[in-house]
């Protein structure tokens, strides 16, 4: 890597340079192409991170509004499509009742409404390993059964929480909870991205167990910056 | 491009970029019935247009913040073409279930393709940077991540326990490395960014 050109660019847009330096800088811009699309990247990718992480607050608060905004738009829709007379909506509000009394008695969340496995896309990396390429494959598929032993092959050779994560995802999808859990457990208390990530499968592995108060107790310590908090929100509610 | 006039419709742009809550809603009720009835003329229900619908707002909001969404069109073509286009590629996906497209849409007029092209181009774009980022080690996200967060690098080199010199030169290293990630990577030139 061209180490002292990128270093280069990072003073160039901190405004670090000397008036010759930035003189040249702008020369070198104007005359070498490869150097100036290089910049361009350079620049383009420090406005997507300053946007990515600047913003990420406003980008969750923004989905919760959008979300409970589409869900009224949705439900207020629905209804309107026939006129009932008085007496009809006496037996209409009697049904809705003894459903919805049904309804919220028995049934709880499930596994199955949360868990939903992102694509995995380890061999876009350069050095394509055989068995990471399986894995993913499988994982993809949801051939989840036939990944762990891959997973288990790569992450004998190089450990990484990546690719921990998709192990553990895999394991529980396949209900070894144990060794599902301790995976995600390990990752819950390391530093990595997938740290959170980790804590909601851990969560859901207590969901799929119907273990609901330890699922509610996991729930409770992902931070509200999480991804896909109003995943967490949503399942709270309905544990509720 | 910059050139061009901008369209009245841009208030709903703005709106969306500063979660205005009476404009979001003003989306859904005159632009959305119109994208719920295409998906469920074509092989989708409700509920996928309910998806379909966010997943373009938020990546509306995610360009105007980006101070790169000025519209040069009418709002409702281009937030139905935008919706359309995106639940097309979804069953293009899944294409083994039988689908049936009704493609009797009249044409659209090429300012309104431009813009929508644009935002498509805007959204691959996001989505490989946001790849690329995750191939960083954990040391180059997570100082990345802080440095973008917190704005003083005095307080990140304090926080990582390191120089303010380190800092700075390791965020041009990270963001060096993602660069040139880019520029090997194939997709990134059938984008004709620069």
């Amino acid at each position: 890597m061209n180490e002292e050109r990128y270093i280069l660019f990072g003073q160039y847009l901190e405004n670090e340079l000397s008036a010759e330096e930035k003189t040249n800088f702008e020369k070198q811009l104007s005359e070498d192409q490869e150097f100036a699309s290089a910049f361009e990247t350079f620049k383009d990718l420090n406005l997507h991170l300053e946007n990515k992480f600047g913003n990420a607050t406003e980008l969750n608060a923004f989905k919760k509004n959008l979300k409970s905004i589409s869900k009224e738009h949705f439900k207020s829709k629905k209804p309107k499509v026939v006129a009932l007379k008085p007496w009809q909506y006496a037996i209409a509000a009697s049904v809705a009742i003894l459903v919805g009394l049904f309804v919220f008695q028995n049934i709880n969340p499930s596994f199955e409404d949360y868990d939903n496995p992102e694509i995995a896309t380890f061999t876009e990396r350069g050095n394509v390993k055989e068995n990471l390429k399986l894995a993913q494959d499988a994982f993809n598929a949801k051939n989840y059964k036939a990944a762990i032993p891959h997973f288990e092959a790569v992450l004998k050779e190089d450990k990484s929480p990546e690719i921990q994560y998709f192990y553990a995802v895999s394991l529980l999808e396949e209900n070894q909870f144990q060794k599902a859990e301790a995976n995600l457990l390990e990752l819950k208390s390391g530093t990595s991205i997938y740290k959170n990530k980790a804590t909601w499968y851990l969560a859901l592995s207590k969901l799929k167990q119907k273990d609901y108060k330890s699922c509610k107790e996991i729930l409770l310590t992902i931070p509200d910056d999480f991804e896909d908090y109003d995943q967490v929100q949503e399942l709270l509610n309905e544990l509720d | 491009m910059t050139n061009s006039k901008i369209h009245p419709d841009q208030i709903y742009i703005d709106g969306l970029a500063n979660n205005d809550s009476a404009i979001i809603q003003s989306i859904y009720k005159k632009f959305v019935p119109k994208v719920v009835h295409y998906i469920r003329n074509n092989s989708g229900d409700e509920d996928k247009a309910q998806d379909v619908v966010q997943e373009i707002m938020i990546l509306l909001f995610n360009q105007a913040k980006a101070k790169k969404l000025q519209l040069t069109c009418p709002f409702d073509a281009y937030f139905f073409l935008l919706c359309k286009r995106k639940w097309l590629n979804e069953i293009k996906k899944s294409s083994n279930k039988g689908v049936t497209i009704d493609e009797d849409m009249p044409s659209i007029n090429e300012p309104t393709e431009e813009m929508v092209t644009e935002t498509e181009v805007f959204d691959e774009k996001q989505k490989l940077f946001d790849l690329m980022f995750l191939k960083l080690g954990d040391k180059c996200q997570e100082l990345l991540k802080l440095s973008f967060t917190i704005k003083s690098m005095e307080e990140v080199a304090e926080k990582l326990n390191v120089t303010y010199g380190y800092v700075r030169k390791k965020k041009s290293l990270c963001v060096g490395q993602l660069t040139q990630w880019i520029q090997e990577t194939n997709r990134f030139k059938s984008l004709k960014i620069t």
